[in-house]
This record gives C-alpha cells, sequence and structure tokens, in this order.
C-alpha cells in the first residue's frame, strides 16, 4: 500500500468515527434528567406556548429521538450546537473561546515532559538497573501517582503565596486588558496586535499549571522511552556502529535514540486523552478558562448542549490527533504502511 | 535473550504470559520481592489497609465531630495534622479516609475488569461482525477522556459515591475489553481448544472452560496495578464535588474543603500526601507486576 493510499483510509476511517462520536455524545447527554424547554428557555419564554412550540421544533423536540439526533446533526454540520444554558451564548462560541486555552496548557505541558522525559528516559535505559536508572523510575511513578489538583495546590501556596515568584491563578493579570480576539490563542493575538506585555504575562501565568500538568506525561514519557531505548540498544545495527569505533555516545544518541522515539510519539498521541483529562482538574485549581473548566461548570450546572458540544469537541481532537500522529508515523516508518 | 523483533514485541502482553510454563509456585513473584522498593511498597500497601481496617481504634477523634473552638488549629500534639475549617481533625478523618478510597478503587476497578472481560472476551470468541462492531464500539468510548466522560456520567445521574464508581466503570471497561479480546484471539486457535471442539464441546463450554481462565491472570495483573489509578481517579472525582458529600471523611474533597484555606496548608497538604503515598505503593508493586507480565522488561 503506498503511503497515499494508506493517509486516505486513515482519513475515511475518521468519518464512521466522528459520527459515532456525536452518537455517543448524544446518549449521554440525553441520560441527563433535565428538562431541556425549561432550561434552555428560562421562565418567562417557557411559560410562552408559541416559543415552546418554536423551540421543540427548531431542535426536533416533538419528534423521536433517532429524529432529533438527525435534526441535531443537521445543525452540527451547519456548525450549530445550540445554545448554553448558562451563558446563553451559541454553544459553538463559548468552545470556540475555551479550546484554544486548553491547546495552550496541554501544548506546554506536554512539550515540557517530552524536553525533559526523553533524556531521563535515555539516560535510565543507558544505565540500566544502577542508580540512576532507579531514580528515573521512581521519579516517573511519582509523577503519575500524585493527584495533579493537589500539586498545583502546593505548588499555588509555595510559588504564589509564600515566594511570590508566581503570579495569582489566572490566564491573564486581572489588571491587564485582554488583546483582541483574533485566532483564541492569547499568545498569538497578542503579538499579532503588537501587545507583547500581554504576551510576556501570559508566559508568566502559564508556567505554573504547564509544570504541574506535566508532571503525569513525564512519567509516561520517561517510562516510555526507557523501554524503547532498551529495546533498541539490543539491536544489531547498534552493536555494528559500536563495533566501527562509532563512540558510545554518538552511537545512543544518533543511531538508537532516533529509532527508540517512534513508539514514543505514538504514545504521546495516545496520552493525549488523559492529559484533558488533567486539563479539566488544573484548570478549575489554576482558574484557566479552558474546556476543561466549560466542561466542568457545564456538567454540574446539567447544561446539556454544552456537555454534547465539548464531548465532541474533545472526542474528536483526540481521534484527529491519533490520526496525525499514526500518519506521522506512517512517514517515518515504512513497515507499518507496508502491513 | 534481549534482542527482539518488532513483531514480537507488539504481539499481546498478556499471550506471552499465558503460554509461560509453569513454575514452582511462589507466595509472591520474585518481582515484588527481589527490589528493596517493592517491598517498601507492599508494606505502604499493607499499611494503608491496616489503617482502614483499624481506623475506628486508630483515630484520635471522631471524623465528624466539629469544633468552632478548635477551628484551623495548627498541627500540635492535641491535632497531629490540625484541624479543618469545621474544626474536624485532619488526621482522624485521613485514617478514615483510607476506609473509603480503597475499597472504591478495588470495586470500581474490578466491576471495569468484570465487564470488559465479559464484552471483549465474547468479541474475540465470537469474531465476524459482532466483533467487529463491538471493538469499533470501545475505540469511540476511549476517544472521551476518563474525566470528561465521568463528568457528564455524574452530571447525569447526580454526585455520590455509587455513581463515580460507575462512571469509573463505564470509562475503564473498554481498555480491559481490548486487552481481554486479544488475548482470547490468541488463545482461540490454540490446539487445546480446537481439541476440546474436536471432542464435542459446546461452544459455551469451551470459551469458559478453556478460553476464559487462560484470560484471567494477565488481566488480574493489570486491574491490580489500575487500583491505585482509580484511587487517584476517584478523588479527582471528589475535588471536583461529584463524590460523596462533603461531611464524608474523603481524600478529594479533604482537599478541595482547603482550597479557600490557602494559609492553613495542613488542610490540603496532608490529604495530598495520604493519596500520593498509597497511590505510589500501588503503582510501584504494578511496575514489578508489569514486568512480570512482559517479557521486554524482565531480566534473565
Amino acid at each position: 500500500m503506498t503511503l497515499y493510499r494508506y493517509i486516505v483510509r486513515r482519513v475515511l476511517l475518521l468519518i464512521p468515527m466522528l459520527i459515532g462520536i456525536t452518537v455517543l455524545s448524544f446518549i449521554l447527554s440525553h441520560t441527563i434528567p433535565a428538562d431541556p424547554i425549561a432550561t434552555n428557555l428560562g421562565d418567562r419564554a417557557a411559560a410562552d406556548p408559541a416559543i415552546v412550540a418554536a423551540f421543540k421544533h427548531r431542535w426536533g423536540l416533538d419528534q423521536p429521538l433517532y429524529k432529533q439526533y438527525l435534526v441535531y446533526l443537521w445543525h452540527l454540520m451547519h456548525g450549530d450546537m445550540g445554545t448554553s444554558i448558562s451563558t446563553r451564548q451559541p454553544v459553538v462560541l463559548d468552545l470556540r473561546q475555551h479550546l484554544p486555552a486548553t491547546i495552550e496548557i496541554s501544548m506546554a505541558a506536554m512539550c515540557l515532559s517530552l524536553v525533559a522525559g526523553i533524556p531521563l528516559g535515555m539516560l535510565a535505559a543507558v544505565n540500566r538497573e544502577r542508580p540512576l536508572d532507579q531514580a528515573a523510575r521512581l521519579t516517573s511513578l511519582i509523577g503519575v501517582s500524585t493527584p495533579a489538583f493537589w500539586l498545583g495546590l502546593v505548588a499555588i501556596v509555595i510559588f504564589y503565596q509564600r515566594l511570590g515568584w508566581a503570579p495569582a491563578p489566572a490566564r491573564l493579570s486581572a489588571d491587564l486588558t485582554p488583546p483582541p480576539f483574533i485566532t483564541g490563542f492569547l499568545p498569538i493575538d497578542a503579538i499579532v496586535s503588537g501587545r507583547w506585555d500581554a504576551a510576556l504575562d501570559w508566559l508568566r501565568h502559564l508556567i505554573l499549571p504547564a509544570v504541574v500538568l506535566s508532571a503525569y506525561s513525564l512519567g509516561i514519557v520517561t517510562r516510555m522511552m526507557r523501554g524503547s531505548m532498551l529495546e533498541v540498544l539490543g539491536e544489531e545495527y547498534v552493536r555494528t556502529a559500536r563495533a566501527k569505533g562509532v563512540t558510545r555516545w554518538a552511537v545512543i544518541v544518533r543511531h538508537a535514540a532516533r529509532n527508540a522515539l517512534i513508539p514514543v510519539i505514538t504514545m504521546v498521541g495516545l496520552s493525549f486523552g488523559g492529559l484533558l483529562s488533567g486539563a479539566v482538574v488544573i484548570e478549575t485549581v489554576f482558574t484557566w478558562p479552558g474546556l476543561g473548566l466549560y466542561a466542568f461548570s457545564s456538567a454540574t450546572s446539567l447544561d446539556f448542549p454544552a456537555i454534547m458540544g465539548t464531548g465532541i469537541v474533545v472526542a474528536s481532537v483526540y481521534v484527529i490527533v491519533n490520526l496525525v500522529v499514526d500518519v506521522a508515523y506512517a512517514f517515518s516508518d515504512p513497515r507499518i504502511r507496508v502491513g | 535473550m534481549r534482542a527482539i523483533t518488532a513483531a514480537e514485541s507488539t504481539a499481546p502482553q498478556g499471550a506471552t504470559a499465558v503460554a509461560r510454563p509453569a513454575r514452582r509456585r511462589r507466595l509472591l513473584p520474585k518481582q515484588l520481592t527481589g527490589s528493596p522498593l517493592a517491598l517498601v511498597a507492599l508494606g505502604m500497601v499493607a499499611a494503608w489497609i491496616a489503617v482502614a481496617f483499624l481506623a475506628p481504634a486508630l483515630a484520635p477523634y471522631d471524623p465528624l465531630s466539629q469544633s468552632i473552638s478548635a477551628r484551623l488549629t495548627e498541627p500540635s500534639a492535641a491535632h497531629w495534622l490540625g484541624t479543618d475549617p469545621l474544626g474536624r481533625d485532619v488526621f482522624s478523618r485521613i485514617l478514615y479516609g483510607a476506609r473509603l478510597s480503597i475499597p472504591v478503587g478495588m470495586i470500581a476497578v474490578t466491576l471495569a475488569v468484570v465487564l470488559g472481560t465479559v464484552i471483549g472476551g465474547s468479541a474475540g470468541f465470537v469474531g465476524g461482525t459482532a466483533d467487529e462492531a463491538i471493538m469499533r464500539g470501545t475505540d469511540l468510548m476511549l476517544a472521551f477522556p476518563t474525566v470528561i466522560l465521568a463528568l457528564v456520567i455524574t452530571a447525569a445521574l447526580g454526585p455520590g459515591i455509587r455513581n463515580a464508581v460507575i462512571a469509573i466503570m463505564v470509562a475503564w471497561w473498554p481498555s480491559y475489553a481490548r486487552l481481554v479480546r486479544g488475548i482470547v484471539l490468541s488463545l482461540r486457535d490454540r490446539e487445546y481448544v480446537m481439541a476440546a471442539r474436536a471432542l464435542g464441546g459446546s461452544r459455551l463450554r469451551i470459551f469458559l472452560r478453556h478460553v476464559l481462565p487462560g484470560t484471567i491472570s494477565p488481566v488480574v495483573i493489570l486491574g491490580t496495578l489500575d487500583v491505585g489509578h482509580a484511587i487517584l481517579t476517584f478523588a479527582s472525582l471528589s475535588f471536583l464535588g461529584l463524590g460523596p458529600p462533603p461531611e464524608i471523611p474523603e481524600w478529594g474533597s479533604m482537599i478541595a474543603a482547603g482550597r479557600n484555606y490557602l494559609d492553613q496548608w495542613w488542610i490540603s497538604t496532608f490529604p495530598g500526601l495520604a493519596i500520593l503515598t498509597l497511590v505510589l505503593a500501588f503503582n510501584v508493586l504494578g511496575d514489578g507486576l508489569r514486568d512480570l507480565l512482559d517479557p521486554r522488561y524482565r531480566s534473565r
């Protein structure tokens, strides 16, 4: 199979997956015991039969469930996910405002855990079963065992309250006017509109939550890199390179690590879901206005159009991230597409 | 031998563990008793389980009794780990918290394992379209991050211990289903299964008597190493207010109770350390068990 055909096949497989995601979100959000009319329209509008009828008709609520789903899908394809009960805004607009913040924090955490985890895993593998390996293993185990929300609070107490090194938990200082909304990504919007002060302020706010969030994925990356590295170091081409007289570290970095990275990248894609789960709690601790905070507030206020929209977006992001990872994998490892 | 081909390394982990010939049985596998770290972890888990059983005898105070005069007192001889905003003894509440977290973690994982084994096992054994449909379904479930799924489920069912357990179960069964299906597929066409079939065993009997037992050991091991993770997830849900009501001593909600009292650092810090030590101990044990399952990490 050529690379081109592989990609086309994977993209086509994405379509049933995305439809499945909408079905599952629809089912999940319909198990929520809330009256959509009362919650969507408010008291005065709900008392007006004409408005109620119009609302029911618009969302197909007077139709059987499968038709309601089709109506939802139809609206969804036109970029309409309904109106959030709590914010009174279109869900699509809400998501557009919240998603970038989550992407910022998860990408930052992912980068941090890769930057620290890859060398740590390499060192552990090279010093297999020696103290350094044990230390790396314990570090990664502590990383996956620490409650992120607790670590966040401890970090706030130490770095904000006691030492005063970190700013108050938020995405931007309260006394700073945010840059105009262009892409929704604060650093990009700030730089595009020449607001370097806002970009710097954002960075200062980002560090603490990103470090806390990265603790979990750091553990996973380290362990994966170690395992993958151990496997590669046993391969014959590594021994050949050593026998040719290539220095030890050149073999480790140039020959072994490059190949050991491939399975780690796949794992990064799969652990993205865990990162998003972590983001939900971290965002509530650091009042970071992302999708996690939005999902939390909509779930606790039974705001089901918002929950449904969040579910669809989050699951789709996960599926698409993994598609990208798989395609990148196929590019770097011809065995995948031949197989 | 360390060298291993890519094909072998991508084989389902459990298959190799099942195929291994029986050895002299030990009470505990060498991976658990060999390293000092694992021994410490084993002791830690045992200690926490003992605490859970003995909490009423060990706790110096009633975990529910409030005392206005003793609000927010610092750790002292009277209150080893201080008191919370309602004057309840943090140390006693932590001890009682173990009575909730450990069983909840175990029950949630057990339910997820049973559900995953039944669904994944039957999918793998039946095969064909049913298998395909079930596995696509699990793929779909796996696309939803655990906490988001659990948020929606607890929002739908209402907060509470039972619903938090249900949420964890619903979020986790797909990964066990995948694992069990993989093992069942590798066992289905083994000679002993074919022999049983040739002898005229019914499909159900073959599945229950000959295929399913082969999945038990790897699934039990993986389940054990997930108990720590389940405890952590339960604490996260409680922290978000989706667990038990606040008066019940639970570590996650205790941490949440300290959020507005950052100057009184002890309210949040100690329950967090309780979670960390228990989950870390489970994970260290699980790490050893994982080595047992995965021949790549097994020492010669």
